[in-house]
């Protein structure tokens, strides 16, 4: 990171710092974690538009929190794939993963298909898989329809 | 573990042959041996909206094998109708049965019922998706007349884009050896890109075309599908490709000897009855085949000794 844009987005003694998020999937991440309760009390430093060597420009997020619940981190790899996550304790980077998309979306979705049981039953469990890396493509396990990312993200059971 | 049959596309090419090796087996079974297979046992058949064919064809397939069946074959006037879960529905009846048959307007609504039973679940149709017992007697009817699957020359004929009966079918057939398609279909009713794109049969020849005449020239099957009214969002697009391709005499003029036409059957006009006594018609033997292959089914979901 350059000076200036330390200057920009200010060092966190303990929390998470998504990296690596494609310019404008930024906004996305905010609305997640809007979505998940848990975080709603968390102190959010949000950087926008960076240079990135590795992705041109690049979105970035701080979270001042002690953990990020496991939903959320699935919900992540979900609609952002490819973030990496930095825990950050006393200032330094304790661990670091990249998130990669799941093989597996196990009741994380309801499904778009209006004509799919399971938006038809009470409490159903929905589950989707992988079934194309690129573009990403998921299918859901009951209607056995293939939906693109792009259908997905706006039916994040959350 | 228990049995269900819900997608074709749970099934590898192993599976398919199996099942095909099932009808071979009752069809060399005496009618009396068959009676004592699935003597005792009940099968529950729930159609959620009615498909005569469909129900009939299991009745009898579960009859022969000396089982008995009960259920409904509309929801309009079970508890259905007054807001029972389809689990709560499945937890019910699977208390009195051994198997059930289900047949649903949603898509899906057999996988959730495998889902909840725990006795085996076969699906008669989940509205747009799967109806593989179809599929399985397609396939059955190939074996019969050709004696083999592989190496066939195949004419998809008709609604290609909506026509579940013909995606599952293509997808079965596309896992077996060198089977070549011809899809005839009118411009707006074209075999989707998605249906292409899941089969795993990647080496198979496809050609697209809108000549009938053509492909019967050159095909050893044509599989002719009923352009259905209830698929079309726009009433006006129908009219337009209802009667899109009809098979009678003179279209067959040009056909090799051995061709045969098969259709899931109702069919409405898109088989002149005149097709009906030439050899090549094989569409009312094909609903033979299909209670045997189901025979089969029954029998080897139900654990019975054939
Ligand atoms: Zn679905």
């Amino acid at each position: 990171m350059s000076p200036e844009q330390i200057l920009l987005i200010p060092k966190i003694e303990n929390g998470f710092v998504l990296d690596h998020i494609p310019a404008g999937s930024g906004v996305k991440i905010l609305n997640l974690i809007r979505g998940h309760q848990e975080l709603n009390d968390a102190v959010l430093s949000v950087g926008l538009n960076y240079t990135s060597r590795r992705l041109g420009r690049k979105d970035l997020i701080k979270i001042q929190s002690r953990e990020l619940p496991q939903r959320f981190l699935q919900h992540l790899s979900l609609v952002v794939p490819g973030v990496t996550i930095k825990r950050v304790e006393k200032f330094a980077i304790a661990q670091k993963i990249v998130l990669e998309p799941p093989e597996l979306v196990d009741n994380l979705l309801s499904c778009p298909n209006p004509g799919c049981i399971t938006n038809h039953e009470r409490c159903v469990t929905t589950c989707f898989h992988l079934v194309r890396r690129e573009p990403m493509k998921f299918r859901c396990n009951h209607c056995e329809r293939w939906f693109a990312m792009t259908e997905l993200e706006n039916r994040l059971k959350l | 573990m228990k049995r269900d049959l819900i997608s074709i596309e749970d099934l590898s090419e192993k599976h398919l042959r199996d099942y095909l090796e099932l009808g071979k087996r009752v069809e060399g079974t005496s009618p009396e041996v068959c009676r004592k297979v699935l003597a005792g046992r009940i099968l529950g058949v729930l159609f959620y909206e009615p498909s005569t064919r469909t129900r009939l064809s299991f009745e009898a397939a579960m009859l022969r094998m000396g089982g008995q069946v009960i259920g409904f074959s509309e929801a309009l006037n079970t508890s259905v109708a007054k807001g029972e879960s389809l689990a709560d529905t499945i937890h019910t009846v699977e208390q009195y049965c051994d198997a059930i048959v289900i047949r649903h307007p949603r898509e899906g609504a057999a996988r959730l019922a495998a889902e909840v039973s725990r006795v085996p679940v076969i699906n008669a149709g989940d509205g747009a998706n799967q109806h593989p017992t179809q599929t399985l007697l397609d396939l059955y009817t190939l074996q019969n007349l050709f004696g083999r699957v592989d190496g066939l020359r195949i004419a998809l004929v008709g609604d290609l884009k909506y026509s579940r009966t013909v995606h599952s079918l293509f997808h079965a057939l596309a896992r077996f050896k060198d089977v070549r398609f011809r899809f005839v279909s009118p411009e707006t009713l074209k075999m989707p890109e998605y249906v292409i794109e899941a089969s795993e049969g990647a080496t198979t020849e496809v050609i697209e075309t809108t000549s009938l005449e053509e492909a019967i020239s050159d095909s050893d099957v044509v599989y002719m599908t009923r352009i259905q009214r209830e698929r079309f969002p726009d009433p006006v697009e129908y009219e337009k490709v209802k009667d899109a391709y009809r098979l009678d005499r003179a279209a067959l003029q040009n056909a090799p000897a051995h061709l045969k036409v098969l259709h899931p059957l109702p069919r409405v006009n898109e088989i002149a009855t005149e097709v009906d006594s030439t050899p090549h018609a094989a569409y009312f033997p094909q609903a033979g085949y299909g209670m045997t292959m189901r025979q089969g089914i029954l029998a080897h979901l139900l654990g019975g000794k054939l």
